[in-house]
């Protein structure tokens, strides 16, 4: 009955996004379990943390689908679909770098992470952890701010990009730290190249927030 | 000649032709009503969609209020006289012979419930107005030729093809962004709808009483003139706006539902008016037909015009609210599940757009469908990116069955015609 009446009414790919990002934000929670894990001695239970993290990652790779399928040409939004497509990108490479990460760990789980480093990575995987949390944050109140378009909420939003933008910096200085380090110490040539490239995938996570963040922005841009 | 039709045998028949035209009539009886049923089965997604939609009224609420709304509208403001052909389309003069009107109105009465059941059935949006529109085209084509069609009519729906959704788009558009300007992007929106709700309660009142003072037969009756009229009603929706205000703030409370909470209300306001409206404009559809055949039967001869008598207006808008009551909660249910990215704020933008296109574009004659203006409404409000996701797309698949809904049903008509010939 006067169907292409509703037809006109679509699922919105806002919530996808929201959902989206909280497969992200789960997706922290666990990779940072399985970063402590690793680093400490007595590690049971890494490879579980891994295998929920590529759970986590599946089902965040169909909501990307589902959202990309159901945006038939024509459609109309408070943004424009490539700005959200782009957007979409960045999140969900946000949660493949994690899983990189994880996965990068596991191709040579013995003999680890060097002592020396421990404490660095500690910090480096705080540092990506941060802006992930943020990205579900910045969603929720992007999809407030199509529905009221208050500067206010503009602002608010604006504030956690910038956040975003910090904390990708702070990432930025604890990748460094741990590649100046290994490049000096007296190890193993692959131990050396296992552990740039681990800093390397870790911090590519707080880029692509960061690079999600610049998205938003243009999203919210007047 | 004299010997063979004995006065006997000449009463015969007469009562022949006579019990032939009580069928007739029956039939229309029977046709008119199901069309009715159609209008309401269909149309109750127009009026109610957007109040259902953003969870304003429920279903249980919207079929009750559309079916008795539409009822009044019918009876009360529905016109009491109706042309004979609608929109003056096709020139009178086909309806000199009683006996071509009758199968011309049966025909077409036929042709247009097919062509909407059809639409029903198949989930098509089509212009109930317009289906009459075409089957009479058909009719006046089949009876008179191309000759007696009215081009610079058939041009004005032509028009209202673009112009009533056009003019929806522009009129939501603005609305939603004055809405968005002035409370939505607001601190406090509850308290800055509530401070405003007098303007938009009392733009919904101005149309409201303009189109009763320039639609309605009583308000015709009235005969304001342009400049009484709008100062009537520019009295009225100031007055009726405060009194708005005064009401919301005695009963709404909920200051958590911000400025959605007052649209809420507002909006029971707005679905109610289209229900009015839509029993108002679009019972002629249904019953304007059956008037005619109505009117031949009992008085033989018809002109350019019939009146219309109450009980058929009754028979009409009980036709629509049945359609409302059975079909109704299916297509309010879809409703429901559909349209969850419409809130209150623009659900009234939508309601208001069309409730005004209507209007407006009816003063200046165009035969214009709810349906036409609805969609335009939705449009507005999502270039205004009011909307989280709208189908521009599927604008252009319903718009095709708006300009075949002309041929179609005239084809139609056209054939039913003549088979009635052969038949009667």
């Amino acid at each position: 009955m006067r169907l292409p009446f509703f037809s006109m009414f679509m699922t919105s790919p806002f919530e996808g996004l929201q959902e989206h990002a909280e497969k992200v934000k789960e997706c922290g929670w666990a990779f940072q379990q399985a970063i402590e894990c690793h680093l400490s001695d007595k590690c049971q239970t890494f490879e579980e943390f891994r295998q929920e993290v590529i759970r986590l990652e599946s089902d965040a790779d169909a909501i990307k689908r589902r959202i990309r399928g159901h945006l038939p040409k024509g459609t109309l939004m408070p943004v424009y679909n490539f700005l959200l497509f782009r957007y979409l990108r960045e999140q969900d490479q946000v949660i493949d770098a994690v899983e990189d990460a994880l996965d990068w760990i596991s191709f040579r789980s013995e003999p680890g992470i060097p002592a020396e480093l421990e404490k660095d990575f500690v910090n480096l995987a705080d540092a990506v952890i941060a802006p992930i949390e943020q990205l579900s944050k910045m969603v929720a109140e992007a999809r407030t701010y199509f529905k009221n378009y208050s500067e206010e909420q503009r602002v608010l939003i604006k504030k956690i990009i910038r956040t975003l933008r910090q904390q990708e910096h702070e990432a930025d200085k604890a990748e460094d730290i741990i590649k100046q380090k290994v490049l000096n110490m007296d190890i193993d040539a692959v131990t050396i190249f296992h552990m740039v490239r681990l800093a390397e995938i870790m911090g590519s996570i707080a880029d692509h927030a960061e690079n999600a963040g610049d998205m938003m922005r243009a999203m919210v841009a007047k | 000649m004299l010997l063979r039709h004995s006065p006997s045998r000449l009463n015969l028949i007469n009562l022949r032709i006579m019990s032939q035209e009580y069928y007739i009539l029956i039939i229309g009886y029977i046709f008119g009503f199901y069309m009715a049923w159609n209008i309401g089965a269909n149309d109750v997604a127009n009026s109610m969609a957007s109040s259902v939609g953003a969870k304003a009224i429920t279903i249980r609420q919207a079929i009750f209020l559309a079916g008795i709304l539409n009822i009044i509208g019918a009876v009360f403001i529905g016109s009491h006289v109706t042309n004979t052909i609608r929109k003056g389309i096709v020139s009178t003069d086909i309806m000199t012979d009683p006996h071509v009107a009758l199968i011309g109105a049966l025909s077409a009465l036929l042709a247009a419930a097919l062509w909407v059941s059809f639409a029903t059935w198949k989930s098509l949006p089509v212009s109930t107005t317009h289906s009459i529109v075409g089957a009479m085209i058909g009719f006046g084509i089949m009876a008179g030729g191309f000759s007696v069609i009215n081009w610079g009519k058939l041009l004005a729906v032509v028009l209202s093809w673009i112009i009533s959704p056009l003019f929806s788009i522009v009129i939501a558009y603005l609305i939603f962004k004055i809405i968005v300007r002035l409370i939505l992007s607001k601190k406090d929106t509850f308290a800055r709808a509530l401070k405003l709700s007098p303007i938009f309660i009392g733009m919904t009142f101005f149309v409201v009483v303009l189109s009763f003072l320039f639609k309605t037969p009583l308000g015709k009756k009235m005969d304001l003139g342009p400049p009484a009229s709008l100062t009537v009603a520019v009295i009225l929706s100031v007055l009726l706006g405060f009194a708005g205000m005064a009401v919301l703030k005695r009963f709404v409370k909920d200051r958590e539902t911000g400025a959605e909470g007052i649209f809420r209300r507002i909006q029971v306001g707005t679905a109610c008016y289209v229900a009015l409206a839509q029993g108002a404009n679009d019972v002629a559809n249904a019953i304007g037909p059956l008037a005619v055949i109505y009117f031949l039967v009992k008085t033989g001869s018809v002109g350019g015009k019939v009146p219309v008598p109450v009980f058929l207006l009754l028979f009409g808008g009980v036709g629509i609210a049945c359609g409302i009551a059975m079909a109704g909660h299916r297509v309010m249910d879809t409703m429901g599940r559909k349209i969850t990215t419409l809130s209150n704020t623009r659900g009234f933008a939508v309601e208001f757009a069309a409730a005004t296109t209507v209007l407006v574009a009816s003063k200046m004659g165009l035969p214009v469908s709810t349906t036409h203006a609805a969609v335009g409404g939705v449009l507005g409000v999502g270039l205004a990116r009011g909307i989280e996701a709208v189908n521009f797309g599927i604008v252009f698949k319903i718009m095709v069955y708006w300009v075949l809904t002309v041929p179609v049903a005239a084809l139609t008509s056209m054939a039913i015609f003549k088979l009635l010939q052969i038949i009667l």
